[in-house]
């Protein structure tokens, strides 16, 4: 009896274990196809982010050269 | 009477209904917030005024007490659209206006603190030569941090088709049309080889995404982790990821196969003074019948279509298999700012009713809704190119229109000759007499044209 109820456990570990996995296995189903474009926004988002940065810096940078040069045409 | 479309059916918050012959769209109650929002600060008027919406009124008091429900909360009409079309129809330069449009849209609105919540391509239809959006519910308010809900739709349905035919050369219309959600992305990214990969572009939008939808399906709990803990996307960075893409794709060019209707209109074969007397019956044909909504089919790069209108027609819809004169036809309707729409349409293949209980997407024969024809140098290519007996080519042209003129080519035509010679002859019974015999079973004759010695052109009337 006692061996019958150790293995009576361990098959019903067993079917929890498997049916976890299987429950994980179906989420794939449910996984919305938008969840690479999420994480893809992000790093858009920070590369775009760092390009407005370096753009601006970089009109900053321009424009202060053209002041000199204008003022120095002056 | 109410009758619904049923295309509509995916935004709970409302759906479009055909009022005797009207275009009506019931908000429903959860969509109360949705529309109030659009209306305030005149952001639907303005949307109007610059034509990226189909004009809209508000019929709620006309209509309300007709259909009495207490979920109908407003009423609004919208203009009509001559055609619907859908985006397996259009050329490249087609769908390359319409993912322009849908993007300058998007940055206007984000102007206005709000944002399209979806980037369906069947939300823009082709009013004349221009984009034009009708679905006024994608509207919604933009909430600070909000990522862009519709951008991997958006690589599917506009960008990914764009960049098939770019790089690859390959028309996106028949692979679109088999899956109506456009080309995805991990799909395109295997046709994909190092040097396209080269592009920063490419590589983002489409090698890293694939990367991560490929990743994500092997461990989604993971996804939804990474997802979850993801920072707020600053209105600056939607706005520059809108604008980068707007640049890309107003590069993009297609990778053009040479075809062999590329140069049908100045082809020597096609002599000049058989040209003009076509073009001077369909002038004729047009200033007669003033049609309202013509179709050419076989439409080439538009000749008859823009004849048709110089001599009195409202607008000409042109149909044909080759999407290389697609695009010349379409960009010359642009340049001449002409009420002619160009759509691609394999007569063999044509669209079904197709997605959602086969009802979503309507095909060619129920969308049908014109009161004029013009088919010439076409019956041919479904009788002897493609074996459709005689009498159901005449059959499946006068199923088009009520009135028209259909051109008939004879076996001792040139190109007919060509057609047939591998192939052989293999119709005794395709001669004008039998052709003649069929087109007045089915209908009068009204006129009959020799052109050549081998083409006729017939006009007929089913009335």
């Amino acid at each position: 009896m006692i061996i019958l109820n150790i293995r009576m456990k361990v098959k019903i570990i067993y079917k929890l274990i498997v049916g976890y996995f299987f429950l994980i296995s179906n989420a794939n189903a449910y996984l919305d196809p938008g969840t690479g474009s999420i994480i893809l926004q992000a790093i858009l988002g920070a590369i775009a982010a760092g390009l407005t940065f370096f753009t601006n810096f970089w009109a900053k940078v321009k424009n202060f050269f053209k002041k000199r040069f204008k003022k120095n045409k002056k | 009477m109410l009758k619904k479309n049923l295309g509509s059916f995916r935004d709970p918050a409302g759906q479009i209904y055909e009022v005797n012959g009207r275009i009506i769209r019931i908000i429903k109650k959860n969509g109360v917030d949705r529309y109030n929002f659009i209306k305030q600060n005149n952001l639907l008027n303005d949307c109007i005024e610059k034509g990226f919406i189909v004009s809209t009124k508000d019929v709620t008091e006309e209509l309300k007490s007709l259909y009495p429900n207490q979920e109908y909360k407003y009423f609004l009409e919208h203009e009509a659209i001559d055609y619907i079309s859908y985006p397996f129809e259009w050329g490249f330069y087609q769908l390359k206006d319409a993912a322009l449009f849908h993007l300058n849209f998007q940055l206007f609105l984000l102007n206005r603190d709000a944002i399209l919540i979806d980037s369906s391509a069947y939300n823009i239809q082709f009013k004349n030569n221009k984009p034009i959006f009708i679905d006024l519910l994608s509207i919604d308010k933009y909430r600070e941090g909000d990522y862009w809900k519709g951008h991997s739709q958006f690589l599917q349905q506009f960008l990914n088709p764009l960049l098939l035919k770019s790089l690859k050369g390959i028309d996106f219309n028949n692979w679109y049309k088999g899956n109506l959600n456009g080309i995805d992305t991990i799909d395109l990214n295997n046709l994909l080889n190092l040097k396209d990969k080269l592009s920063f572009n490419i590589l983002l939008s489409v090698s890293l995404l694939a990367k991560l939808d490929n990743t994500n399906k092997k461990d989604p709990n993971k996804a939804l982790e990474k997802i979850k803990n993801k920072k707020l996307l600053s209105k600056g960075s939607y706005k520059s990821m809108l604008l980068q893409l707007k640049n890309w794709i107003e590069t993009l060019k297609p990778k053009i196969n040479k075809t062999t209707w590329d140069n049908y209109s100045s082809n020597n074969t096609y002599k000049k003074d058989e040209l003009f007397k076509k073009q001077k019956i369909v002038n004729e044909f047009c200033k007669i019948h003033k049609p309202y909504l013509l179709a050419d089919i076989g439409c080439n790069d538009g000749l008859y279509s823009i004849e048709s209108l110089n001599a009195g027609a409202r607008k000409v819809i042109g149909f044909d298999i080759d999407l290389n004169t697609i695009n010349k036809a379409y960009l010359k309707s642009k340049e001449k700012k002409l009420p002619f729409t160009p759509f691609y349409l394999d007569a063999m293949n044509p669209t079904a009713n197709t997605g959602w209980f086969e009802n979503e997407r309507k095909s060619f024969n129920s969308r049908l809704n014109f009161d004029c024809l013009i088919a010439l140098a076409f019956e041919h290519h479904l009788s002897l190119a493609n074996n459709v007996p005689l009498n159901q080519v005449i059959k499946w042209l006068l199923n088009i229109a009520p009135k028209g003129l259909i051109e008939f080519v004879d076996k001792e035509d040139n190109t007919v000759k060509k057609m047939l010679a591998l192939k052989g002859d293999i119709f005794p019974d395709y001669n004008q007499n039998n052709f003649e015999v069929l087109l007045s079973e089915k209908s009068k004759i009204i006129k009959k044209t020799i052109i050549t010695k081998t083409r006729v052109l017939y006009e007929f009337s089913k009335s």
